[in-house]
């Protein structure tokens, strides 16, 4: 057996630990590789920089534990953001497998920036119908939402002063892993009611979201964990999607020098089984 | 024990068992599989009932007098007529319902967000006005709204719908604006590959970061115990099946 073909049968567990060796080690020993910032992220930024306080900011936070590492960090970095802008920030799900995450994650930024329930901040929970959710809190939020997570009638919440419907919020940001997701939230949402929109995906959705951005559908798009740690630069706290952004970088490097790697054993051995084959 | 640092050995221990099956398939890592599914499936029954049954029918009937959820309680009921077979025809009013209104609230919308916004956006003007009297050509590539990247759009566009355009044959010309609208489509396939891998990678970031934070003291280092614990379970596994090799018929 040559070479090139040993190479090509290897144990893929090889190639799974020196994946996980490349993810491991920028871990473990930073370089701090740097974070340019691209367009579409600094779009989101830049909304939210620019809004006056106690400004109505709608998060959605259409994920599940699932997507945790990609969109968590994302969700962390806009509701800093929001909360040193002083906004009035409204946190629901349309995900009810997330819903306690995304309570424990509204919880914590607000905490750790002194904010104060029902005044500064409000998680209404989840809420079933997807896409008719949002045509519901188009038309009356307080039906889509007759309480909020924990079980307090909504009307009775300051932050929702003024508040009626879709049309009354500002700035939205939809953080999403799939369907009832961005997607929805233009189409059933802002096409129909009107507010200007962001939004957050997985690394896996965000080509599919792209020509939204360019048709200027959505003003901006935090896609994957690359996406978040150009967030946390631009904020100028550092949190986990920056710490991982030197283990992407090697991981990406480790594929691209396999690819390379493959292609060259495999056309190799095409090669020599043609040279063979002239032989013979 | 704190809650946090049970939380920590149990998100451990499961991060790792999954793990395991990246050296084979194993008793250890269908337990952690079966355990997510259940919990997973119990936690959406245990909110879907407090939110929906308790919150939003429950309580309104029964606090407020909002006797008008009936009719969609009504609806919702007729949906479990199927276990019934001599009634599951009642189902289909129900289905119709949800059919009719789904189709009826999407279709419009998806029309004008997709297609419509989507048209508009394809067919931009190829030169941009710079004065009264002057065109101008953009060739920044790194500018989405560039001139030289709406003919790209365009010519991408153009091209992969005539690669699916099955009724006339990819000859001559058409053979070559059909591979035109293939090389599109490789580089597209590539991108969405190439974002599908950073997101695999992030989401074993995300796993080995908390297993590293995990290995801190003031959790009890339960990454490290559990991986010691994992590799000798994985091991008398792995020598149990070679002194009894699984009967396979």
């Amino acid at each position: 057996m040559s070479f090139s073909e040993r190479m090509l049968k290897i144990d893929r567990r090889i190639i799974f630990l020196m994946i996980g060796l490349c993810t491991l080690l920028p871990l473990l020993y930073p370089v701090g590789l740097p974070i340019k910032i691209s367009s579409e992220v600094r779009g989101v930024y830049d909304h939210i920089e620019s809004l006056p306080e106690r400004s109505v900011f709608l998060l959605s936070i259409d994920f599940d534990p699932a997507s945790k590492p990609e969109l968590h960090p994302q969700a962390i970095a806009l509701l800093r953001h929001a909360f040193r802008k002083n906004l009035r920030v409204i946190a629901m799900t349309l995900w009810v497998s997330g819903t306690g995450m995304a309570d424990q994650l509204v919880t914590q930024v607000a905490q750790e920036l002194g904010k104060e329930y029902g005044k500064d901040y409000a998680f209404l929970g989840w809420s079933p119908g997807g896409q008719a959710v949002i045509i519901n809190m188009g038309q009356n939020l307080y039906s889509a939402f007759p309480s909020d997570y924990s079980g307090k009638p909504t009307k009775d919440l300051p932050i929702l002063d003024g508040v009626r419907n879709l049309k009354d919020v500002t700035y939205m940001v939809s953080l999403g892993a799939g369907r009832p997701g961005v997607e929805e939230w233009y189409v059933f949402g802002k096409d129909k009611y009107k507010f200007e929109m962001g939004g957050g995906c997985t690394g896996v959705m965000a080509p599919g979201l792209y020509p939204l951005l360019r048709s200027g559908q959505i003003n901006g798009l935090i896609g994957g964990l690359r996406g978040a740690a150009e967030y946390e630069s631009l904020i100028g706290q550092k949190g986990k999607a920056v710490a991982g952004m030197d283990a992407q970088s090697a991981t990406h490097v480790a594929i691209i020098v396999l690819v390379i790697m493959c292609n060259l054993f495999y056309f190799s051995l095409r090669r020599a089984s043609q040279t063979q084959g002239q032989v013979g | 024990m704190d809650a946090t640092v049970l939380g920590a050995w149990v998100a451990t221990g499961l991060t790792l068992l999954i793990f395991s099956f990246l050296y084979k398939d194993n008793p250890l890592f269908k337990l952690a599989e079966h355990l997510y599914v259940g919990v997973s499936v119990g936690y959406i029954i245990v909110k879907t009932y407090d939110t929906v049954i308790v919150h939003l029918v429950v309580k309104p009937i029964v606090e407020n007098g909002e006797i008008a959820l009936l009719i969609p309680v009504a609806i919702g009921m007729l949906m479990l007529t199927r276990y019934v077979p001599k009634a599951a025809w009642l189902s289909r009013y129900a289905f119709a319902f949800i059919v009719g209104m789904g189709a009826g609230l999407a279709i419009p919308r998806t029309i004008s967000s997709f297609i419509l916004k989507q048209i508009e956006d394809t067919v931009r003007p190829l030169m941009s006005m710079t004065g009264p009297d002057g065109l101008a050509f953009s060739m920044n590539l790194l500018n989405p709204g560039s001139n030289l990247n709406a003919l790209i759009i365009l010519l991408g566009v153009s091209s992969v719908l005539f690669y699916f355009f099955f009724s006339i044959e990819h000859s001559g010309a058409g053979r070559a604006v059909a591979r035109t609208g293939v090389i599109f489509l490789m580089v597209s396939f590539g991108a969405g590959f190439g974002y599908t891998v950073m997101a695999r990678m992030s989401l074993l970031i995300g796993r080995l970061t908390d297993l590293i934070e995990f290995s801190d003291a003031s959790y009890g280092r339960p990454t490290i115990w559990l991986l010691i614990l994992m590799i000798a379970v994985l091991f008398f596994l792995s020598r149990r099946d070679q002194e009894h090799p699984p009967d396979t018929h």
